[in-house]
């Protein structure tokens, strides 16, 4: 079997669907429980909309593992997918210029960050789960913010220093920042799926033609 | 035949580019409704010849603006008579009711003083580069709500002056009147965010769409000639 015929095939199990709910998971809670309530980093405007799209890879995966062989629900969750890693893409593009226009001396080009958001579809989010959707920080300021009398372990002292300047994958050498390292999640995500479905409508294609 | 079909496309060409450049250039000359700025639903009375200025002591890009540009901006359109306001907004940051009462106080000490907002002796700049300087450069969060008085005490310290005559200007009744009218400042600021320039009491600047120094001050020329 071809490469093209083996991914193809992947799809229909499963599996591939629940690991995208688990990618869509896992960084959520990265987001929240670790970055948020552990290292006290807080966040902005564009970083909830970035945990929306984060919610609508979940929702996918969730669609596609119903039953991975029905096509209307595989087609469900390729839209929902795609729509999320697009909408993270244009988010995290935007915390960037947001991002450079904050750490330079140009302030020009940009609106700093509202308080109150305003997902896609107007989606109330904020207000039903405010503890992970509703804004507490400014857009840029990505640096702990440790509460005076929060007492610290460690490890969340050694990275709360490491994150004084903001956050960086790499803190010593500022090297990806959040904004970039989400780009670079969303772009991945993204990159993988077109993979998949081309594969997928190209294999299908194949089948149908053979067939008749 | 192809040599002039050729010839044809070019000349299409390099109209179609020209025309894309004369729209260019126009629609930088003239700020666009929608784009650059938008028309207040409710507008703000006798602001005829004022620009507003909401900002918050906790939002990064007022800081910037405050540093930069905003002090540049005004010195061009003061050159027309064009008055310049700022309003607090309450409704942001741990300590907003606070830095408001104490930032409307000390605008009524400058008024009294004739000391204009940008001037080095005013004691609202004092007070709000203070606060600007301790929240974002030196992080100073002061117990994160819990302790007002060590918020308070940095503005009274770096504008010079005791509680007890904060308290009694912030009764005089030009102080109240600004607080009243600041609570404008949140239906401003629910729109797209601070900082947030009105022109006239009309219209609403889009942030995003100040490219520099100048391009600020001709817009604000234009809408106030509107």
């Amino acid at each position: 079997m071809k490469l093209i015929e083996k991914i193809a095939a992947l799809q229909d199990r499963r599996v591939l669907w629940i690991l995208l709910f688990v990618v869509g998971l896992a960084l959520e809670q990265v987001a929240y429980q670790i970055f948020q309530k552990w290292l006290y980093m807080r966040p902005c405007e564009q970083c909830v909309y970035i945990r929306f799209s984060m919610v609508c890879l979940m929702i996918a995966g969730i669609v596609g593992a119903i039953n991975a062989k029905n096509l209307v629900l595989k087609v469900i969750a390729y839209i929902i997918a795609l729509y999320g890693t697009v909408k993270g893409i244009g988010f995290s593009l935007k915390l960037i210029k947001i991002g450079e226009a904050f750490r330079s001396g140009d302030p020009f080009g940009v609106q700093g960050c509202s308080q109150t958001p305003t997902f896609p579809f107007n989606l109330p989010l904020h207000e039903w789960f405010p503890s992970t959707f509703l804004p507490t920080g400014d857009c840029g300021v990505d640096y702990p913010i440790v509460p005076p009398d929060a007492e610290l372990s460690p490890l969340q002292k050694y990275l709360t220093d490491a994150y004084v300047d903001g956050w960086y994958l790499i803190p010593s050498k500022h090297f990806m920042n959040m904004e970039q390292s989400t780009l670079l999640a969303f772009g991945t995500i993204f990159l993988v799926l077109v993979i998949c479905l081309v594969s997928w409508v190209v294999v299908e294609v194949k089948k149908r033609r053979q067939s008749a | 035949m192809k040599h002039s079909m050729m010839k044809r496309g070019f000349l299409a060409l390099a109209l179609a580019m020209v025309l894309v450049l004369t729209f260019s250039l126009s629609a930088q000359a003239a700020a666009k409704e929608g784009e650059d700025y938008m028309v207040l639903a409710k507008p703000i009375p006798n602001m005829d010849k004022t620009v507003i200025k909401v900002f918050s002591y906790d939002c990064p890009f007022c800081y910037k603006y405050d540093k930069s540009v905003t002090p540049e901006v005004v010195k061009i359109i003061q050159k027309d008579g064009i008055k310049y306001t700022v309003w607090h907004l309450k409704t942001k940051g741990k300590y907003g009711p606070q830095a408001s009462e104490l930032f409307a106080a000390l605008i009524t000490k400058d008024e009294k003083a004739k000391v204009g907002l940008f001037d080095d002796k005013s004691s609202f700049k004092k007070a709000k580069m203070a606060y600007y300087n301790a929240y974002h450069d030196k992080k100073e969060r002061w117990g994160d709500g819990k302790d007002p008085a060590a918020f308070m005490k940095t503005g009274l310290d770096a504008a010079g002056i005791s509680d007890a005559e904060f308290q009694k200007l912030l009764k005089e009744p030009a102080t109240q009147a600004r607080l009243k009218q600041w609570e404008g400042a949140r239906e401003i600021a629910g729109i797209q965010g601070v900082p947030a320039f009105v022109v006239k009491g009309k219209y609403l600047i889009y942030t995003k769409s100040i490219k520099s120094i100048n391009g600020m001050a001709a817009t604000i020329k234009e809408l106030m000639a509107k």
